[in-house]
């Protein structure tokens, strides 16, 4: 097969794929619908406070594998889903942060910045379609850098990576995601080494599973799912629990303000928008490319850019719409930029895309990283045709986005004003359940409450969640590729240091490091830490 | 960043249970070493990683003791980031978690111990876990447990409102989980 019959099958894969019903004779694919769900759930879920994507990801992810099994058939709808939820809630997020000025995520609170204000003036109805068109702008830039970018990287790294270079690329990659997420890149390494170290529990080669203390309890590790489920969501909850104990007064009263009765984004508006808008997506689409990096960041840069750029009567901060614009673009344009580093070496930069991965290794038949995108001609390589049918369900929410999204976006503003102490005990149980449907067992309630206490202690104590849960997904290739590369190398014990490239990754691993240690950081990277 | 106190206690902990992985624990609970030599077949052991990493941790640890110690405090005023209430908190939120899961464990049996009317032989949950309304009894209660227990620990007060909310939330679990889907089992039922 040619690239070409590739990428084609990998539409077909979407589109004439399992059917979840028929409508006037003609089969609605299950792919199709599922990627439609997300994104409107992920709108919703934006749209309300203290959620987020993540959350619906993570809660949805072991119900999902329930409902579609373990079949590859299972791939295309579950992750459709996931790219669905994950498109959705981007664009979600900016709602609360306009209409009440408060971010739904922690990258809309940039928003919030022009945002409201314009609210206040009367025209949220303005500021809505301003970040929407910014934010499908930007994602769908994102994205496409991803199709070129991502395909190209991945036959590099394949041709010229050994079993050492993988190894220290994943080294370098731990290094970079601890340096830079959070405040300090000496917690982020313990949390990374941490996160190693639980990861080997009840695993290894022998016969006796290591690190067990004789109990079966620990036999087979942690349940992977269970564990990212608890310091994710379950520390997030725990933690918002205590903030609502220690404050009771979360029952604010919103005022309704009046609006405006022209609220509508004219051509000529978008077009003066545009400069704002493709300077943040590249700058959103570069830094979402990096693991780690975040969403947060790529809003505090794409909105100082933006002022730079501003020449009009209203500053940026009192409410124009060209700063909301920066902003929703900057934030947008990172999620597809994130996939980059997950499909082309198989590390996942962010938490969006420790899901995809997880969905992946928990379906089966699909192992995101170079060897994806071997153009086999001779035989058909099932895992490229999964990889085109995710680009194209990414393409399907995309054009969700551009013809629904905005009506959808104006018409869930009312999740804003659902109460944090209601939803959050919500959440506790489904996610106490989304876990125990799979996993079967009291045990793993457990695994997830004592990880959802580590999270909680994590984020009290400053220490980054992303590099703890990275590094917990990464521990098993890492091991591999240790293993696999000693054994090559017939026992030397300087393995890791016999190729040029893998000194590289090696000495480039440590420049980081030192390099954040010496450089300050600023507040964006602060708020992003445990996020 | 965390004031220099807590900084340095945080730091120190990270320190010693590294040191304690690396020197006690790990080369006791693993069956084979770092390196392994077999029939002249030199490969890595299944303590290699985990003591690698333990070792890199006490490392980053030590470093982050030395920083902290000689770092210049500009965040003292902080008040400490696990302090009294936080830990009341936890012991609440634990009692809460605790007897709601004790309550989705044992319902379900109890109540075939209460009412299920058996002939010669003993009838146990294992046999009744897929008959309604047995196989729903400790979710339910349990579950409503759980949501309105937490309701009232973050709110300070018990609300009719939310323990209709509880119930809802419940029911849309039950038709999430239960209804559609032959092959889950909602908790407890695995376990019996």
């Amino acid at each position: 097969m040619g690239v070409f019959e590739y990428v084609w099958a990998g539409v077909l894969a979407v589109f004439l794929g399992p059917e979840a019903f028929s409508l006037f004779g003609i089969g609605v694919p299950i792919t199709l619908v599922m990627v439609v769900f997300g994104f409107l759930l992920g709108i919703v879920i934006g749209a309300t406070p203290g959620l987020g994507g993540p959350f619906v990801m993570a809660v949805s992810l072991p119900i999902l594998i329930s409902f579609f099994g373990f079949t590859p058939d299972a791939l295309l709808p579950v992750m459709g889903f996931l790219v669905g939820v994950m498109k959705g809630a981007t664009v979600g997020g900016a709602v609360p942060a306009i209409l009440f000025n408060t971010p739904g995520t922690p990258d809309a609170l940039m928003t919030t910045l022009d945002g409201y204000p314009m609210t206040k003036r009367g025209n949220a109805g303005k500021a809505l379609r301003t970040a929407h068109f910014a934010s499908v702008s930007g994602d769908t830039f994102s994205d496409l850098v991803l199709f070129t970018t991502a395909p190209f990287l991945a036959i590099i790294v394949e041709s010229y990576l050994g079993f050492a270079e993988k190894a220290a690329l994943i080294v370098l990659s731990l290094s970079f995601v601890a340096a830079v997420v959070g405040a300090s890149p000496m917690k982020g390494l313990m949390a990374a080494f941490f996160g190693i170290l639980l990861a080997s529990v009840g695993t290894g080669e022998d016969l006796y599973p290591r690190m067990t203390m004789g109990t079966e309890f620990l036999a087979n590790g942690f349940p992977l799912i269970t564990a990212v489920l608890g310091v994710l969501i379950m520390g997030e909850v725990i933690t918002s629990f205590e903030e609502t104990w220690r404050d009771r007064r979360a029952a604010r009263v919103q005022n309704q303000i009046p609006q405006s009765d022209d609220n509508s984004l004219s051509w000529s508006e978008r077009k003066a928008l545009l400069p704002y808008i493709s300077v943040s997506a590249a700058v959103g689409t570069l830094i979402g490319a990096l693991p780690g990096i975040g969403s947060t960041l790529a809003a505090t840069l794409g909105y100082a850019t933006g002022q730079k750029m501003h020449k009009g009567p209203v500053k940026f901060g009192d409410g124009t719409p060209e700063g909301v614009a920066a902003t929703e673009a900057a934030n947008s344009s990172v999620s597809g930029a994130n996939l980059i580093p997950v499909l082309s070496l198989g590390i996942p930069g962010n938490v969006s895309a420790v899901f995809l991965i997880l969905a992946a290794e928990s379906i089966g038949g699909f192992n995101p990283g170079p060897s994806v995108f071997r153009f086999t001609t001779s035989e058909v390589n099932p895992e490229l045709v999964i990889a085109f049918g995710l680009f194209t369900t990414m393409m399907c929410a995309n054009i969700l986005n551009w013809t629904i999204g905005g009506q959808f976006m104006r018409w869930v503003g009312v999740m804003s004003k659902v109460p944090k102490q209601v939803l959050m005990p919500m959440v506790f149980l489904l996610t106490i359940t989304a876990v125990y449907v799979q996993e079967t067992s009291f045990d793993a309630i457990f695994f997830l409450l004592g990880f959802g206490l580590l999270g909680f202690f994590m984020r009290k104590l400053r220490v980054p969640i992303l590099p703890f849960v990275i590094a917990f997904i990464l521990a098993s290739n890492l091991e591999t590729a240790l293993r696999q590369a000693f054994a090559v190398s017939g026992g030397d014990p300087f393995f890791l240091f016999r190729s040029p490239i893998s000194i590289v990754f090696l000495v480039l691993s440590v420049v980081v490091i030192v390099f954040f240690m010496c450089g300050k950081k600023d507040e964006a990277a602060l708020s992003s830490e445990v996020s | 960043m965390l004031a220099r106190k807590p900084d340095l206690v945080f730091a120190a902990l990270c320190l010693i249970f590294a040191l304690v992985c690396v020197l006690f624990w790990l080369p006791r609970d693993t069956e084979t070493a770092m390196i392994e030599v077999f029939r002249r077949q030199i490969s890595m052991g299944d303590a290699f990683v985990p003591i690698v990493a333990g070792t890199l941790m006490g490392i980053c640890a030590a470093i982050h003791l030395v920083m902290t110690a000689l770092r210049k405090d500009l965040y003292d005023t902080e008040s400490a980031p696990v302090d009294s209430a936080a830990m009341a908190f936890l012991i609440q939120l634990t009692l809460v978690v605790a007897l709601s899961l004790a309550v989705m464990f044992w319902a379900g049996p109890l109540a075939v111990e209460l009412f299920v009317v058996s002939g010669s032989e003993d009838i146990t949950y294992r046999q009744m876990r897929a008959t309604y309304p047995y196989k729903l009894i400790g979710f339910v209660l349990g579950g409503f447990a759980l949501v309105f227990g937490l309701s009232a620990l973050i709110e300070g007060q018990i609300r009719a409102s939310r323990a209709i909310l509880a119930l809802i939330t419940v029911a849309i679990l039950v038709a999430i989980f239960d209804l559609p889907l032959d092959s889950v089992l909602l908790p407890p039922n695995g376990d019996w």
